[in-house]
């Protein structure tokens, strides 16, 4: 099955007819998005600035990343399911843009590098573990602030 | 000089003209724009859980506030300046559309929230500062700062749909 036939199968479904004749579909699961995604930015940047070691360095890494890691990765379940709406209401639109699956591409790789960053912290729950800031640990916090942002440059480009 | 000429001024400013004319500022403004609520929400909604009584990183409420509202500010500052851009943008049309003055109103009533937050239940914080939960008063400022936020973010995101 060729892309166009799905794409032209999505379309017709009686869920994506649905979230394009409500008026009020899309532009609420917009708003809910947006809210995700403050709460996922909000968490990482906080977390990713301890890791760095520039914020609340005298509160122990694995605390305040074990604080903040359940909020990440409720917020990616929202955003998913959010996007996932907006990707069954325009299907012809978003599946064919290329800025769509670089922002896709980069949702997954800033995740990942997320979890491998934190998994370690997660882990241990001794507070008494060796806590200091690793050089290349305080390099992908930094990384991963910047490609939360361009995720949302993206977001808001795929729009144009 | 009456608001519709005003508007109209702004709206030929040279800045103005730049905008609505190049392809990438605006949705380059609406991005920065978008991170900046982000970091607004996200750091205000970390203050306001912990005035409803969610521990956060730290058990101090004042010292989370301290540490937290510097990067708030820097945020709100960035919003306001790509906001106004976006505005002067299509003054005259903005002008036009009741959701944004819903949005600037509930903006009013967020800062309001915040000043009687500040003028009450903040000043005897030193009788609160680590205990969970924080007295009522705390909790009805934490409450409505949320839905506040929360509704100046729906309503942003309806000004492009009226």
């Amino acid at each position: 099955m060729s892309s166009e036939l799905i794409i032209a199968w999505i379309y017709a479904s009686p869920l994506s007819t649905a979230i394009r004749d409500m008026f009020w579909v899309v532009p609420t699961v917009q708003s809910v998005h947006i809210v995700a995604i403050a709460v996922i930015f909000g968490a990482a940047v906080i977390s990713d600035l301890r890791l760095a070691g520039v914020f609340a360095t005298d509160e122990p890494m694995g605390g305040v990343v074990r604080r903040y890691y359940p909020w990440m990765r409720a917020a990616l379940i929202v955003l998913l399911l959010s996007g996932l709406v907006m990707v069954i209401g325009e299907p012809d639109r978003v599946l064919v843009n290329t800025t769509f699956w670089l922002k896709m591409f980069l949702v997954v790789a800033v995740f990942t590098l997320t979890w491998l960053v934190r998994r370690p912290l997660l882990r241990t729950v001794d507070p008494a573990s060796s806590d200091d800031e690793k050089p290349p640990i305080r390099v992908l916090a930094w990384l991963s602030i910047v490609l939360w942002c361009v995720v949302i440059f993206c977001g808001r480009w795929i729009a144009y | 000089m009456d608001i519709q000429s005003i508007l109209q001024a702004l709206e030929d400013t040279t800045v103005a003209a730049r905008i609505r004319e190049s392809g990438s500022i605006f949705p380059n403004l609406e991005s920065v724009h978008v991170i900046g609520i982000a970091l607004v929400f996200g750091t205000i909604a970390v203050v306001d859980l912990r005035l409803l009584g969610i521990a956060s990183h730290r058990r101090s409420a004042l010292r989370l506030i301290q540490e937290l509202l510097p990067y708030t500010w820097v945020a709100f500052a960035a919003c306001v300046v790509t906001g106004l851009l976006m505005f002067a943008s299509n003054a005259t049309t903005y002008a036009q559309n009741s959701v944004f003055w819903w949005k600037m109103g509930l903006l009013l009533l967020a800062g309001l929230n915040m000043a009687i937050f500040h003028l009450g239940a903040y000043r005897r914080i030193d009788e609160w500062d680590t205990i969970l939960p924080p007295p009522g008063q705390a909790r009805v400022a934490g409450f409505c700062s949320l839905a506040l936020w929360a509704c100046v973010i729906g309503l942003g995101r309806w000004i492009g749909f009226v």
